[in-house]
């Protein structure tokens, strides 16, 4: 099991009129070739600018402040832009959140397709329709003759996100970043979307890592997790240990508040919300709105600790609380 | 294409109602203005009784108004825009000066174009940066002084004092020319009230480029470009431009109606013998058959540009349909 990207104590700032925005504040995990990863944590929490950063396309006022990205081993933080251009698209892909406002509304299909395929491939443009052809009847779009000459406006949404993801595999990369693919779809377009993504990393031998606040995402898509919270990392465990036994009180109360049908359990919502990034709270970050707070974590920042085989947590108090969910 | 022309004959239809609007009420205000007969009597003062009454019949003051618009419409449709109360056909006077006004408003909208909108992408670029805070600063500049104000300060330093450019006027009528022949001639005229006009012109196109292109390069279809190796200069050029300039398009276009009818505070300064500048003249001597048939040349060209604005909307945007 290769290691594919591995990012780095990495700190990006927003350099706003309001004060220096620290979204991602010390990140680092590891994504592993075969091993389906999940950064989850809520809007704001820094799984976006992690994965932007990572790629080199932040934009201003973000800043990469410091820390280190490495792709299979080569760092990329001091690539300059024309060979980082090598790394986006062909060696990492993107699927954006927002099928609706990922593709250009005023050039077909085709044409972005195309865009992609010449800009990573030496290939005539016929050549590149035909690869852009190929890659649609790839992403189960019927009649993708057609499609090619077709303007973005013309597809459903579930059409547009496989178009998206046709897009972010032109360059035939080797990891997919997939950033919420599903938020913006009908819940049954949801279920194809996924289906693809888990057949399309069989099939072309690409990893996965998916950007998500959703759980129930989590569970079915992902080998491993790393809990962000306020732009620092909370857990990082398998997708196993993580649903049955959670050692940060955030990872637990974002597991409690997904409806299960197995179970009749009233959902408990977390209190409060996500903390204003500028002048972060002392201590644990998560400190205001947990239900398991003491001095300790008021004053001091808690250290990513192992608290087992592959797993990391960042907690004060995670020997001390149990937080398995009652069977 | 069958769509098209279909189109295009439909918005034509729909401009006939709008034009004969405008053209009953601007009838009614220049009636309402004066009484065309008193005035051309307080011109010439030892007008005779007989052509008074020649000039009552002529303008057909014996008959209610809602009949004279009729006269002057069958008029209007067959190419005869009345005589002017001072010198002659209106249509022949307004021909050249439609002529002289292109020949200023033309250049400025292409140097304008050419300059504004590279500027306004490399302001949007480098948000926030000194290059940006000079070129938003000199743009709000251009923007709130007067044109006039403009061009009387143009006029002080390169004519009055370093004698570089002719201070008014197209042409010298009479040798010696400007810079040998009168080709020069033209070409020295022109460059005070062209740069003027320009300035102003720029100053519009370049913040309306920059605020586009800002929103723009937000989307997420330009973060998508960037994340799948696209070259920053596609994604520029090809979709932030692209998506950007429809705006610009808008704008521009219906402002080429409006800038047939010159600018008459800019033409006024220079005495650039345009439309504008005679607009102003017929205006402030009560020439109401001159200032009726300028008012409605700009109010076809208005129509004109309006569906040529809407038409090449179309071919830039794939989602606005023409059926």
């Amino acid at each position: 099991m290769g290691e594919l990207l591995r990012v780095d104590d990495l700190r990006t700032y927003f350099y706003t009129e309001a004060g220096v925005v620290k979204a991602v504040d010390g990140v680092s995990f590891v994504a592993n070739e075969g091993e389906p990863l999940g950064l989850v944590g809520e809007s704001g929490s820094g799984k976006t600018v992690t994965v932007l950063a990572a790629m080199g396309i932040v934009s201003r006022p973000g800043k990469i402040v410091s820390g280190k990205i490495f792709f299979k081993g080569e760092e990329l933080d001091h690539k300059s832009e024309k060979e980082m251009r090598k790394i986006r698209g062909k060696k990492i892909g993107y699927v954006s959140q927002d099928p609706n406002s990922s593709l250009d509304p005023l050039f077909t299909v085709g044409n972005q397709l195309v865009e992609v395929i010449r800009t990573h491939f030496e290939d005539t443009k016929d050549q590149a329709w035909d690869k852009g052809v190929k890659l649609l009847k790839l992403v189960g779009i019927p009649e993708a003759d057609t499609r090619m000459r077709s303007y973005p406006h013309e597809l459903s949404g579930g059409m547009k996100q496989r178009v998206a993801i046709a897009r972010a595999l032109a360059g035939e990369p080797e990891l997919l970043v997939a950033d919420e693919p599903t938020t913006n779809l009908d819940v049954t377009i949801q279920a194809q979307v996924l289906d693809l993504l888990k057949t399309l990393g069989k099939q072309l031998n690409m990893s996965l890592i998916l950007i998500t606040h959703d759980m129930g995402l989590i569970a079915e898509m992902t080998k491993r997790v790393v809990v962000l919270y306020a732009g620092k990392v909370a857990e990082e465990a398998s997708t196993l240990e993580v649903f049955q036994t959670p050692k940060h009180p955030y990872t637990a109360a974002l597991l409690a508040s997904v409806p299960r049908l197995d179970r009749k359990e009233v959902l408990v919502p977390i209190g409060g919300g996500i903390p204003n990034l500028i002048t972060p709270p002392s201590g644990c970050r998560f400190h205001p709105r947990c239900a398991y707070a003491k001095q300790i974590c008021i004053d001091q920042i808690p250290p990513l600790e192992e608290s087992g085989q592959r797993r990391l947590v960042a907690c004060h108090r995670w020997k001390e609380i149990d937080l398995r969910r009652k069977a | 294409m069958g769509g098209l022309v279909n189109y295009v004959i439909r918005r034509l239809l729909f401009a006939i109602p709008v034009f004969l609007a405008v053209s009953v009420i601007t009838y009614l205000i220049t009636n309402a203005a004066g009484d065309p007969v008193q005035i051309v009597k307080f011109g010439i003062r030892n007008i005779s009784p007989a052509q008074l009454e020649y000039l009552r019949l002529y303008f057909h003051e014996d008959l209610p108004v809602y009949i004279r618009y009729f006269y002057w419409l069958n008029d209007f449709l067959h190419g005869n825009l009345g005589q002017s109360l001072y010198t002659g056909s209106v249509v022949a006077l307004i021909v050249p000066w439609i002529g002289t006004t292109l020949e200023l408003q033309i250049p400025a909208l292409a140097l304008a174009l050419a300059i504004g909108v590279p500027v306004g992408i490399y302001s949007a670029k480098h948000q926030y940066t000194k290059g940006d805070y000079a070129i938003t600063t000199t743009a709000i500049f251009g923007i709130s002084m007067p044109t006039f104000w403009i061009g009387i300060m143009g006029i002080i330093v390169f004519s009055y004092y370093l004698h570089w450019l002719p201070a008014f006027g197209a042409y010298s009528s009479y040798p010696p020319y400007w810079w040998g022949s009168p080709f020069m001639d033209a070409l020295a005229h022109i460059i005070l009230p062209l740069a003027v006009l320009t300035l102003v012109s720029i100053a519009t196109i370049t913040r309306l480029v920059r605020a586009n292109m800002l929103e723009v390069l937000r989307q997420d279809y330009v973060l998508a470009a960037r994340a799948s190796g696209v070259s920053e200069f596609k994604v520029t050029f090809k979709h932030a431009l692209k998506n950007a300039i429809t705006p610009v398009v808008t704008i521009v276009g219906l402002s080429f109606g409006v800038l047939l009818g010159g600018a008459p505070a800019l033409e006024t300064t220079f005495s650039w013998p345009g439309l504008g500048k005679a607009f102003v003249f017929a205006a402030t001597r009560l020439d109401l058959p001159t200032v009726l048939g300028i008012t409605m040349i700009i109010t076809i060209m208005v129509l004109i540009a309006n569906i040529v604005t809407d038409l090449a909307y179309a071919v830039l945007d794939p989602r606005v349909r023409i059926t």
